[in-house]
């Protein structure tokens, strides 16, 4: 009898457990979310696509910046240089003497 | 409104429908669950898995029991199977259950004596074979009839009887040991 009355108690200690308020909105929130169309994610080969190009890019890059020589002359780095341009020897015609 | 027009309004596509039928029927199912799990946060998150299952199953409800009885099913078999799933973390839950009690106006050691008697309970309810322990816990935690428990169960109204026979000789014979 005492056992008996003992599990009661312990039951009606455990019946008096409310649940969450929020409880009947959190199941409605599961269940917009398993309405809502799942977002579509890009196929596989179009993400591999832009990342092949993106590559091919930079690698075109590179390659176009390491394929150049610089084909400048003798005679033209002297064109640009100051003192040649303003050859003050010529002036004084030192070498034309 | 009743729970055939509900569910009607439900499967019309009237959410809002779902949600006055999970407010009237959440109370129940969550003491049920309790019932099998003894534990408020496990209790809540097995209530709304069962009310997700049952939105997604409303279609194949054919209303030939009662939509409780239905609910009732499924609350019972889904709250085994997380029982029995999750056998083996009851026994972290049964440790924090002896550091934490609260408890009313009671002396650290009545709260000890409460808390050891609330365990050994709860451990003999949770050792009966499945079928005793859901007519109990249908029987008990929510108070139905033989009838209804039998339509739950699928069994007959006997059998139901026999099970909370055996269920009650179980638990006096388990708790008899202890003072």
């Amino acid at each position: 009898m005492k056992t008996e009355h003992q599990i009661d108690d312990f039951i009606r200690r455990e019946k008096q457990t409310e649940p969450n308020p929020f409880l009947s909105s959190r199941v409605m929130a599961n269940i917009e979310k398993l309405q809502k169309p799942e977002v579509k994610k890009n196929p596989v080969w179009q993400v591999a696509a832009v990342s092949a190009s993106v590559a091919a890019v930079v690698f075109l890059g590179i390659s176009i910046g390491n394929s150049y020589v610089d084909s400048t002359s003798p005679e033209t780095v002297m064109n640009i240089n100051d003192s040649q341009m303003e050859n003050l020897g010529y002036y004084n015609l030192e070498n034309y003497e | 409104m009743s729970d055939e027009q509900l569910i009607h309004e439900i499967i019309s596509g009237n959410t809002s429908a779902f949600k006055m039928l999970v407010e009237k029927y959440q109370l129940r199912v969550f003491r049920t669950v309790l019932g099998f799990v003894h534990s408020k946060e496990d209790a809540e998150d097995i209530t709304q898995d069962i009310f997700m299952k049952a939105y997604q199953s409303l279609v194949f409800f054919k209303g030939e029991s009662e939509f409780t009885t239905w609910l009732y099913r499924i609350t019972a078999n889904m709250s085994i199977n997380f029982v029995n799933r999750n056998r083996k973390n009851r026994f972290l839950q049964s440790l924090e259950d002896i550091f934490y009690k609260p408890s009313g106006e009671k002396t650290p050691l009545e709260q000890l004596e409460e808390s050891e008697r609330d365990q050994r309970i709860r451990k003999a309810i949770d050792s009966l074979p499945e079928k005793q322990r859901t007519a109990f816990v249908l029987s008990k935690y929510e108070e139905l009839p033989q009838k209804t428990i039998a339509s739950v169960m699928n069994i007959s109204e006997g059998a139901v009887e026999q099970l909370l026979q055996r269920a009650k000789n179980n638990l006096q014979k388990k708790l008899s040991t202890h003072p």
